[in-house]
């Protein structure tokens, strides 16, 4: 690969770990002048590290990092403002109460001293507006706006600063087909002018509509850095997910009957915006039913809705009574961590009649039931009237896995029930729920994580743009 | 002993900051504890009326433990506490023409406590329904509470002799009983009791109750597990305005006889710290009402030697509450961050991302 003398920003050798995970391993990329450099990766390839680097706000353990041939300023995201560094965030920096012309004021107050002076700000963007094409009303509130309206204030702002280099965190995740055509007609005018633009991304096609170079990770290790001319999309998806590993036979379940159906099932998330879009899905009992795909493609719309914790439509919908559900986020949903471990068990038998059969529970019988569960799923505790909160996360995990399966539901519903478990817990977790199945369970796996998918999985879809896509 | 320790050590700091806060109002302090204990527990009067002052803390105290376990940050027990009085009130003149005395009585009992629980449930559903918070709504109810009592005191329920603005005085067969003509002691001192048993068999033992608990301490997750958050919120709201009204319909059939617009004497808002200082348990709740109780007929006694009377049973409220509840609770917050900033300089400093 040769590269012109003139790269603006130069990592080399990039290191950096959070305790003994290596988020980055040796990782170099140069970015040119008058180029789009899409990063690419999947789920927990280092792309967040390495765009937090190069924002300054991460700092690297070893390797370089040079701006125009000088060290750059680690670790001071206010002084990269300075080097002409500005970012476009996934998740929008803006307040929803302010009109436009005050979200723009935010950067850069444009008066002289303390005084606000959104008057000159207002020119500065109009102009800027102007010049991208875009008709944007500047007294309008920003949470009145629609999201790719949201997104081109985001960006406006960060040009405001007149940056050399504009970084962008998946900025198409929000965005409608026509509204990322309209980005990236932007992102082009924007290079025009001479500027780097970093585009983290993971979806392909967008990275062969648009990107000039492209740097691939793959669990934190560079896999290639290459001008697209040089490549192609399989290629590239290659590089990105490496070998695909062979599925593993499962066990044959007795092929039930379907416990679950849904067709044309719309769900709005959490902004109004139509996250699943008229999906049809079916599981049978006694199959793992696998849903993958990047977050934010309408998954956890998905489980939710299917739960019944989430209003939705749908032309036909047939659902057991009874529905396990293991949340992905185990402490914010799953838990009540100031409770006992003994309540946040008991919080999944309240039909258990054996444990009680009327209003109240039966203490003795209770505590033996807890003992059990806790016996039974090797969890490791003090006491079980200590609060959950003072176990470990796979304890944590373990404890909804057991209350969820211990009721023999029809129906789980597991989202991502090992994300941040370690080896030996997450091999728990998986062997339990394979036995659910096997005991005639249908459930429901989404996970962003192949391997898990494949591991569980009797057939996997694609969750994509909230839309399933069957793969295997 | 792991949980006595604590107790003990609130038990102590109640009675320093009792000591403390004589000390600060220039008072000789031997002597005006002396004049404390005698006016609450020298002798039969003191006793009768610490416990009949810590009658309306505790019940009400329990309401607050049951909304604030649920998540539901009732500050409208003094509303509800009125409501309650009302609605007594009002089922009395209904029923005195027509009904034997004992009916009248747990009539009024009853609707009272109904009263207090639909005027707290309706706060519920205001914030379950609407997104108004009950810590708005249930402060603002307060004064539409006073303001219908004041209405109704004047009007609709106002005495036969339509000089003052009171109801009718019970009859005194309709009042509870009274164990000591004497003293102000009435039967409806033992329902702090019952109803610290019945609160926490409902929060520790029933199934509502674990609902309730789960749901107040996170919401989500009660919504994960399914269960119906909405529903459970305002029944914690009916639970604690009911015992609220419970406490003020006592004061009405036990002390007082009539209601007046000064029925409240802030029983509803002392409820709170009371609770609080309980450590939002049923029988913590009962010790610290108790306590409060005590304080209140001694600082009564107090205040017929010195200038100073009940107004240090709010000093030390506050002092206690601030010391042994928001203090700790500060400085936790302040270790977790300090020592957080530790481990970060000591580890990779400045981790914004993943």
């Amino acid at each position: 690969m040769v590269s012109p003398p003139d790269a603006l920003v130069e990592l080399d050798e990039v290191t950096k770990a959070y305790g003994k995970v290596l988020a980055l391993e040796q990782v170099s990329a140069r970015f040119f002048r008058g180029e789009i450099h899409c990063v690419l990766g999947e789920n927990g390839a280092g792309k967040s590290t390495l765009m937090g680097i190069l924002a300054g706000f991460v700092i690297p353990e070893r390797g370089s990092f040079m701006i125009h041939g000088k060290p750059a300023p680690m670790g001071r995201p206010e002084s990269m403002k300075q080097q002409g560094f500005a970012m476009v965030h996934q998740h929008f920096m803006l307040v929803p109460n302010f009109t436009v012309a005050e979200n723009l004021c935010l950067t850069n107050h444009g008066g002289k001293g303390v005084v606000l002076n959104p008057k000159s700000q207002t020119l500065v963007a109009a102009t800027l507006a102007k010049d991208l094409g875009w008709k944007l009303d500047l007294n309008l509130l920003v949470a009145d706006l629609p999201v790719g309206a949201q997104q081109r204030v985001e960006i406006l702002k960060a040009l405001m600063s007149n940056p050399e280099i504009l970084i962008l965190d998946e900025p198409t995740a929000v965005l409608s087909g026509p509204e990322v055509e309209d980005l990236f007609d932007v992102l082009r005018t924007l290079k025009a002018q001479g500027k780097a633009i970093i585009l983290i991304a993971h979806k392909l096609d967008e990275v062969m509509a648009i990107a000039d170079r492209v740097t691939v990770l793959r669990k934190g290790k560079l896999v290639a850095g290459a001008l697209l001319s040089e490549t192609n999309r399989d290629q590239l998806a290659q590089w990105m997910v490496g070998e695909i590993p062979p599925v593993p036979e499962l066990i044959a379940n007795q092929a039930g009957e379907e416990i679950l159906r849904l067709s044309g099932l719309d769900v709005r998330g959490d902004r109004g915006e139509l996250s699943v879009k008229g999906i049809s899905l079916a599981v049978k009992a006694g199959e793992v039913v696998g849903i993958g795909g990047v977050d934010g493609n309408g998954q956890i719309e998905l489980a939710e809705a299917v739960v019944g914790i989430r209003p939705s439509q749908a032309t036909l919908r047939e659902l057991p009574s009874k529905i396990g559900f293991i949340p992905q986020d185990r402490q914010g949903q799953g838990l009540a961590l100031n409770l006992s471990i003994r309540d946040n068990l008991l919080i999944g038998g309240l039909e258990d009649k054996s444990l009680g059969s009327g209003l109240f529970f039966a203490s003795q019988r209770v505590k033996n039931w807890a003992t059990q569960l806790i016996k039974e799923y090797e969890i490791k505790i003090g006491s079980p009237l200590d609060p959950v909160a003072s176990l470990s996360g796979g304890n944590q995990q373990k404890i909804i896995v057991s209350r969820v399966l211990s009721q023999n539901p029809p129906l789980v519903v597991a989202v991502n029930p090992t994300r941040g478990l370690d080896i030996r817990a997450a091999e728990y977790v998986h062997r339990r729920l394979r036995m659910a199945a096997r005991q005639g369970a249908g459930v429901l796996l989404i996970s962003t994580d192949r391997d898990e998918l494949t591991a569980l999985s009797n057939r996997i879809l694609v969750m994509h743009n909230g839309e399933l896509e069957q793969i295997s | 002993m792991k949980k006595v320790f604590p107790i003990l050590a609130i038990a102590l700091g109640l009675v320093l900051s009792l000591v403390l806060t004589l000390f600060a109002f220039g008072l000789d302090v031997p002597r005006s504890l002396g004049l404390i204990f005698d006016g609450a527990l020298g002798n039969r009067f003191g006793l009768a009326t610490a416990l009949v002052r810590s009658t309306p803390l505790v019940l009400a105290g329990l309401g607050m433990v049951v909304a604030w376990r649920a998540g539901m940050f009732n500050i409208g027990g003094e509303g509800q506490y009125m409501m309650g009085a009302l609605g007594g009130a009002w089922i009395a003149q209904i029923l005195i023409p027509i009904a034997p005395a004992p009916v009248v009585n747990i009539a009024i009992l009853l609707v009272g406590t109904v009263f207090g629980a639909l005027f707290a449930a309706f706060a519920g559903w205001l914030q379950v329904s609407r997104g108004v918070q009950v810590v708005i709504s249930t402060i603002l109810l307060n004064f539409v509470a006073f303001e219908v009592v004041n209405w109704a005191i004047r009007g609709p329920l106002q005495e036969a002799k339509r000089q003052l603005p009171q109801t009718q005085s019970l009859p005194d067969a309709v009042m509870m009983m009274r164990f000591d003509p004497q003293t102000s002691l009435h039967s409806g001192v033992i329902f702090p009791l019952i109803a610290v048993g019945v609160v926490w068999v409902f929060l520790f033992v029933s199934k509502a109750g674990l609902k309730l608990r789960f749901v107040g301490d996170n919401q989500d997750a009660g919504k994960a597990n399914q269960l119906p958050t909405g529903r459970i919120q305002i029944s914690a709201m009916a639970w604690s305005g009911g015992l609220c009204g419970l406490a003020g319909t006592i004061d009405y059939v036990g002390l007082v006889g009539h209601l007046g617009s000064g029925h409240a004497q802030n029983w509803g808002f002392l409820a709170i710290p009371v609770a609080l200082l309980g450590g939002l348990h049923p029988v913590g709740t009962l010790l610290s009402g108790l306590y409060f109780g005590v304080l209140f007929a001694g600082s009564e006694n107090l205040a017929r030697f010195t200038p100073i009377g009940t107004t240090i049973v709010y000093v030390i409220q506050a002092v206690a509450v601030l010391s042994f509840v928001a203090f700790p609770r500060l400085a936790g917050e302040w270790v977790k961050r300090t020592s957080a900033k530790k481990v970060a300089l000591a580890g990779s400093p400045r981790e914004g991302v993943e």
